[in-house]
């Protein structure tokens, strides 16, 4: 659906923001994990054509057996696309209905009847109907989210690019926004970014973890979490220990657990005594990348 | 505190706007105060650079300008943590919050000192630079900037502070605070209109925050020499002023304490939070939502050149509504009416009598008042439309949409010019309201609309360059820099003398509107050059196309590359087409204004005049021929507004010498086709400055008389860099005989402006000749090229028009399908003599056999009657009193508003639409200036047209101040002494701060050198008093005899001298003093009362004993003052109290002139009924700069 290949771009200031980043990213959702600052808002937003990328390509297919050079073609790519950028804003003196009915035109529905038939059916879809006419100054975060979802999916985009668009919900608004896309992400290329791992466990058939511009691993979750099989361990400890289990092992995660650090680390054989086997996660696969990518840096 | 204090005041003071704000003040302060070029609250004058005063004016107007860096330290200090998401941080530790807005306030307050004491130090260094004469520096002191910080700048920042920070508190608003700034603005405007009702003295004064007015007020009546040495006491105006504010300041300072609170809330905009409260998440099965999804699938986007118009349309209407409902733009809408309402009420006030609210006067005052707020408003918005989607945060969401890069633009400044026309359409329908209010119907709405949209084109300009800066600094704020910067620009570019509109962005000659003549010819220029601006414009546009941000901006190479880019595309072509457009109009509009048509800046203008004097001022005492009759045949085509003349004057040689040279001077010296003296060669033809020098075959031997034959073209050259001449005009043509050859050197032509002067090395202006001047009596002021002369002439004009001009209509002919008019005039006249022509109404009357003609525009028909009473009045008044009216015929002329004159011919009296023609006078109160106007210019008929003045000092008191006087007792008949009490009120006003602004010297009425301000104002008070004085009778008997004696006369001309010969003749000797101190010093008193109490007697009768303090001075020309003997006949009076409480009726008790010899005298006086005020010289007929406390309330 899109392929990406070796796309990199430095910023004037001379952070590599993407660097090489090689990509294939298939029909439904595609998660991209990855602390902040590691280049997924670059990469999404030079897919969403608001940003120039220095060398590489990007290629999406156009549906009817022809392809759109995403860099070059960027008006082809914009009928296609839906992007719901990380931290959006809204007119808040303006009412849902009428947003939403401003943007379907930007987005080329054009006759009225139509237009009114996929607003008010968006609105519904995202659960929006009842607060339509309210301005939008008064919605919640999670309304806020849902209504940029719904502009994202005006227009039937073959591409949709959702980037960190559960930060800041609560567990029930957070729910309910994968929920929307994981409906549509049935039959369009749903990019995903976030660095909250369980969005991704739940949600992605595949999946890509970026650090610094890089591109660490690419691929199903279940596979990525089978290759750990068997090497992650986990040990309650006390605080005064945690600089030395830093130094001498990998240590991918420390969580407290009733004011006590637990650690999870990662090793072929069980590192010490007191080490249980656990068996991994996707967070665990999450910063055994990182610190490989640490340690190589 | 002072830890708020110290961290805040850092912050300030290394905040870089600020201190460039502060650079930028200080330079402006530095360029007005040491230089012409730049005007702060009224120019210099012919004060010293570095007067006291000049210092507190400046400084003063400094703390109006000064709110826009107060805004800012208020906004930095009250602001920062809120809008910076600090203020939880800071109000979430254990502090004090009277001290977080103590020390804050204090911060500010201390950085903008700082920023005043720069302006102070560009004001104070100013007087150091080497360019300023030394004749215009008094010495250098500091005391006026001590002065002016503690009374003016000091209490100012503390009100505009205190004002602001309230604002800040209460809306949590940066916008707030600015939109607060532009109100303040606006109604400090508002309360100028109040002040020109004298009677609001008080008001306007104490109304007025920052207490420029007081202090205006407290100096409006120095001299100069005052002025260069003083600086008003703390007292009266001022000191009630600046307590108040004051005072308003603290209270200020205590409603922010009380109103400041830390939390969120408490921003008076809960209510609509606590409305926005999210609803319960409501969840409808998700089958249903699932099934609408899927349905969708179906409707699929449409691309298309349909489409894209769709989203222009749409964005266009979204961004207009946006702008439509957003509150500044209410705010400045309503700031906008507000401001329009009293200017269109008051405007064009005379006396305080208003004007009928016509169409022209509306227009009018929609553009001064009421338009100009569209300049902040495009402004503004242009950062405001183009950031929107930015601010918005939501940029990136519509950035990604499938919309064409020229929609968004495209839109904004559509939007734009929306919003201007919404503005201006409202400002229409206020301005129809108004009409409707005063009773108006005459609703002229397609004029409306099209002056309104006219106005708006300029707006358009500036707001889409405005646009085009966003764009192109993609930085909201950097963007307004610029903006700011292209402003100052354009002042500064004004003032260094570069003022071709051609390079002056959106400049163009304006197109006057006038209810007689329309827009007429002057709209071609103003729309050319604003074509010009608008491809200017557009390739801005266009440019800003190429350069527009869409995502992410990246570096300025980034945005470049692309530029390139996109201009590869349809865009590129277009903006070279617009480029060469741009050209191409440029240049054509070159060879228009410089090439058709010579363009002079005003520094050009100057040079020539000086050139002129340099060249030909070595003629000045050539003996030139006299003009002894003139016949001329005129032909004019207001249609293609060009005029032909051909003329013949009989010139006689009256001087004891022959004459060989004829020098022959022309105002455009391309009009003279021909000139034809009986043989004669050119010797010298200059013709950039219009002399001609020309060697008669024959001398003119003295005595001898010839004809002189010329010929005279004038015709439009199509456009000009300035407003096109207001002569020869569609309908209302009005030009007079200076169009045709002059003789001799012409001194009207010399630089009077001192400083010009100096700066040609020209020496000191030209000064009327002395009154000792034996020679300069062979001439009447108002030229030296004829006497008296015969004059005849044809007027031939369009078919719908009627042509006038001095003297009687001997026949009315048609000559080649033209309208043409035959005058003679019977009997010897000026040499002063005008054409007119348009399409008139005519209303005829009569005095005795004397026809009376109003020829008047079809819609100002209101005061063609109380014309034509006023003229049958002034003639029986001055029949009756002076000599017999020389004339058969009076006529009366109205001609378009470009001048707002009117202007006394033999028989002809040409009066502009906008003096007299619209004064509403249903108010019985109002002062009617209708009635006097006509009357003064009647008496020209005696007093210029029948006596005339040498070309010496105080020869406008023959004309003007006797005309004044003349007008005086006509008025008095009509509308008796009370009302004139008032009128004399007006002129002692006028009299008093036309004095101050005096850049000569001012001299006694009889040696007056044609200053409006003695020879009308002075006058009116002098005559006024005089005919109290000696008595009406005794008065005008020597006036008659005057008349009698000089009336006609040859050279030597009467003079000042002469005319108070006869009134001592009548007078006699006792009114010597008076005499002597009205006319031949600058004399004034100082009378007030200064107690008056009253007993009731046991007859019932009242004891008024009264304290008065009794003072007179003599002032020289620049003002210095000495003290003189009082020995005058004041008048006493004790008044009861009408029952209205109007002073107009009460009643008068005791009435009575006292002679006063000393300056404190006491006096008692028994009245009959309870004495309510008692007043010494009451109805203020002495020249009394304080004329408020000659009247005092009487206790018992």
């Amino acid at each position: 659906m899109l392929v990406i290949r070796d796309l990199s771009k430095t910023y004037a200031n001379g952070v590599r923001a993407l660097d090489q980043v090689t990509l294939d990213i298939p029909r439904g959702m595609f998660g991209l994990l990855g602390p902040n600052g590691a280049g997924k808002s670059s990469l999404m937003r030079t897919l969403a054509t608001l940003q120039e990328a220095d060398s590489g390509s990007a290629t999406l297919d156009d549906g009817k057996g022809g392809s759109i050079d995403v860099l070059r073609d960027k008006d082809a790519v914009r009928r296609q696309l839906g992007y719901l950028p990380q931290d959006f804003g809204v007119y808040p003196k303006v009412s849902a209905l009428d947003l939403l009915e401003h943007f379907a035109i930007l987005k080329g529905l054009t006759d009225r009847r139509q237009r009114r038939e996929v607003v008010d059916g968006l609105l519904q879809q995202v659960n929006l109907w009842d607060v339509r006419k309210r301005r939008l100054g008064g919605f919640s975060g999670g309304m806020r989210q849902r209504f940029g979802i719904a502009q994202a999916l005006l227009g039937n985009p073959r591409l949709v690019i959702v980037d960190e668009p559960t930060a800041g919900l609560d567990p029930e608004e957070r729910n309910r926004f994968l929920n929307l896309l994981a409906e549509i992400g049935e039959n369009v290329a749903v990019i995903l970014s976030t660095h909250i791992v369980e969005d991704v466990t739940d949600l992605c058939p595949t999946m890509a973890i970026m650090n610094k511009g890089k591109v660490l691993l690419t691929g199903r979750p279940a596979d990525a979490i089978g290759a750990l099989e068997n090497q992650v361990w986990r040990k309650q400890i006390v605080k005064a220990d945690l600089k030395r289990y830093e130094q001498e092992f990998t240590l991918l995660s420390t969580r407290l657990v009733a004011g006590h650090p637990v650690i999870h680390v990662f090793s072929a054989a069980r590192p010490e005594d007191g080490f249980e086997q656990v068996a991994p996660d996707l967070e665990d696969v999450y910063f055994q990348r990182l610190r490989q990518h640490a340690k190589a840096a | 505190m002072f830890e708020f204090l110290r961290f805040e005041l850092r912050q300030q003071l290394s905040s870089p706007v600020l201190w460039l704000m502060g650079l930028l003040f200080a330079a402006l302060a530095f360029g007005a105060a040491s230089t012409d070029a730049i005007v702060l609250g009224g120019s210099v004058g012919n004060v010293h650079r570095n007067a006291p005063m000049i210092a507190a004016q400046f400084l003063g107007v400094f703390t109006l300008l000064g709110m826009l860096f107060t805004a800012m330290s208020i906004n930095g200090a009250l602001l920062r943590d809120f809008e910076q998401g600090t203020s939880e941080l800071i109000f979430a530790s254990p502090i004090k919050r009277r001290d977080y807005v103590a020390g804050r306030i204090m911060a500010a307050v201390i950085g903008c000192l700082m920023i005043y004491a720069l302006i102070g130090l560009g004001v104070f260094i100013a007087q150091f630079m080497p360019w300023i004469d030394a004749e215009r520096l008094g010495p250098v002191s500091l005391y006026p900037y001590a002065w002016t910080f503690a009374v003016i700048v000091l209490p100012n920042l503390l009100f505009t502070a205190a004002l602001l920070s309230l604002l800040a508190i209460v809306t949590r608003s940066i916008l707030w605070v600015y939109v607060g700034v532009l109100g303040f603005f606006i109604l400090y405007g508002v309360s100028a209109v109040l002040l020109r009702d004298l009677d609001n003295v008080w008001i306007a004064t104490l109304a007025e925050p920052l207490g420029l007015r007081a202090f205006g007020r407290s100096i409006r009546y120095w001299a100069a020499e005052q002025r260069n040495t003083e600086l008003p006491a703390i007292a009266g105006y001022l000191l009630a002023n600046r307590a108040l504010w004051t005072g308003i300041a603290l209270a200020l300072f205590a409603a922010c304490f009380a109103l400041f609170k830390t939390e969120r809330s408490g921003t008076g905009r809960a209510w609509r939070r606590a409305k926005a409260v999210p609803a319960a998440a409501v969840s409808p099965s998700r089958a249903s939502a699932a099934a609408a999804a899927g349905s969708l699938s179906n409707v699929l986007p449409v691309f298309g050149a349909a489409t894209s118009v769709a989203q222009f349309l749409r964005q266009l209407r979204f961004d207009t509504l946006g702008v439509l409902r957003g509150i500044p733009f209410i705010v400045m809408l309503l700031f906008g009416i507000a401001n329009f309402i009293p200017s269109a009420i008051f405007a064009e006030t005379v006396y305080d009598t208003s004007v009928h609210p016509v169409t022209s006067q509306m227009l009018q005052a929609l553009q001064n008042a009421y338009s100009l707020i569209l300049i902040i408003i495009v402004l503004f918005y242009a950062g405001e439309l183009i950031g929107k989607e930015r601010s918005a945060k939501i940029n990136e969401v519509t950035d990604a949409m499938p919309v064409p890069n020229w929609v968004p633009l495209t839109a904004k400044f559509g939007a734009l010019i929306a919003v201007i026309v919404c503005f201006q359409l409202l400002g229409g329908i206020a301005a129809i309201l108004i009409q409707l209010g005063k009773g108006h119907t005459q609703f002229e709405l397609a004029v409306y609309a099209k002056t309104l949209l006219l106005n708006g084109i300029f707006f358009v300009l500036m707001g889409g360059m405005a646009l085009c800066l966003q764009v192109f600094t993609n930085n909201r704020y950097v963007g307004y820099a610029l903006l700011v910067l292209v402003l100052i620009g354009q002042i500064v570019l004004g003032t260094l003398d570069f003022t071709h509109n051609l390079y002056n962005y959106a400049s163009a000659p304006n197109a006057p509107y006038s209810d007689m003549n329309g827009h007429g010819h002057f709209l071609k220029g103003q729309l050319w050059f604003q074509a010009y601006w608008g491809l200017c414009l557009l390739l801005l546009l266009l440019l800003s196309a190429a350069l527009w941000v869409r995502g992410v901006g990246g570096s300025v190479r980034e945005r470049l590359r692309l530029a390139r880019q996109r201009l590869r595309g349809p865009l590129g072509p277009a903006t070279a087409l617009a480029a060469l457009a741009f050209v191409g109009v440029g240049g054509y509009l070159f060879w228009n204004t410089n090439i058709r048509n010579e363009y002079l800046s005003p520094d050009d203008t100057l040079d020539l005049q000086a050139e002129y004097e340099r060249d030909y001022k070595q003629y000045r005492n050539l003996p030139q021929p006299k003009i002894i009759a003139s016949q001329v045949d005129v032909d004019l085509h207001p249609e293609t507004r060009t005029m032909r003349a051909r003329g013949t004057y009989r010139v006689r040689n009256p001087h004891t010498t022959p004459i060989t040279d004829l020098h022959v001077g022309m105002n455009d010296d391309q009009a003279l086709k021909r000139i034809d003296m009986g043989g004669a060669q050119l010797v010298k033809h200059d013709e950039t400055l219009g002399y001609r020098i020309y060697r008669l075959k024959t001398p003119m031997l003295p005595g001898a008389e010839r004809d002189i034959a010329f010929e005279i073209e004038m015709a439009p050259n199509g456009i000009t860099n300035g407003t096109a001449q207001t002569q020869i005009v569609g309908n209302g043509s009005f030009f007079n005989n200076t169009v045709f050859p002059m003789f001799g050197y012409n001194e009207g032509a010399e630089i009077q402006d001192r400083n010009e002067r100096r700066k040609r090395d020209l020496g000191e202006p030209r000064r009327m000749p002395k009154l000792e001047d034996r020679a300069a009596r062979a001439s009447t002021y108002i030229g030296d090229d004829a006497d008296w002369i015969d004059f005849k002439t044809t007027i031939c004009t369009a078919p719908d028009q009627i042509a006038l001009s001095p003297g009687y209509l001997q026949e009315e002919f048609v000559r080649d399908g033209r309208r043409c008019f035959r005058y003679a005039m019977d009997r010897p006249m000026l040499n002063f003599y005008a054409y007119l022509s348009a399409r008139w109404q005519v209303k005829k009357g009569k005095y005795k056999d004397i026809p009376i003609e109003i020829y008047y525009d079809g819609k100002h028909a209101y005061n063609v009657d109380r014309m034509i009473e006023a003229v049958q009045k002034s003639l029986a008044y001055y029949e009756a009193n002076f000599t017999p009216y020389q004339h058969r015929q009076v006529r009366i002329i109205e001609f378009p508003g470009y001048s707002s004159f009117a202007q006394s011919f033999a028989n002809t009296i040409p009066y502009s639409e906008s003096a007299g023609f619209i004064a509403d006078l249903k108010d019985k109160d109002a002062i009617d200036y209708v009635f006097y106007i006509t009357a003064h210019e009647i008496a020209h008929q005696w007093w210029a047209h029948q006596v005339i003045g040498a070309n010496t000092q105080g020869a406008t008191v023959l004309s003007e101040s006797l005309s004044q006087y003349s007008a005086l007792m006509v008025m008095e008949k009509e509308y008796g002494r009370s009302k004139m009490r008032r009128f004399l009120k007006y002129e002692l006003d006028n009299y008093l701060s036309g004095r101050g602004g005096e850049i000569v010297e001012e001299l006694p009425l009889y040696r007056v050198e044609n200053q409006p301000y003695v020879h009308y104002r002075k006058a009116s008070l002098v005559f006024y008093r005089l005919r109290d004085e000696i008595g009406e009778d005794a008065l005008n008997r020597a006036l008659k005899k005057f008349l009698q004696d000089k009336g006609y006369q040859q050279p030597p001309y009467a003079t000042s001298v002469e005319l108070l010969e006869y009134i001592r003749a009548e007078a006699g000797s006792q009114h010597e003093r008076l005499i002597s101190d009205l006319f031949e010093k600058i004399s004034f008193y100082d009378n007030r009362v200064e107690t008056a109490t009253a007993k009731k007697r046991t007859d019932g009768k009242y004891a008024v004993t009264l304290d008065l303090r009794a003072a007179k001075l003599y002032a020289d020309g620049k003002g210095k003052e000495t003290a003189g003997n009082m020995d005058d006949w004041v008048e006493v009076g004790v008044f009861a109290r009408a029952p209205s409480g109007k002073e107009s009726e009460e009643k008068v008790l005791y009435l009575k002139r006292h002679r006063i010899t000393v300056g404190q005298p006491k006096l008692t006086v028994v009245v009959d009924a309870e004495p309510y005020e008692a007043g010494f010289d009451p109805y203020n007929k002495l020249i009394d700069r304080v004329s408020s406390d000659n009247r005092k309330r009487v206790s018992l």
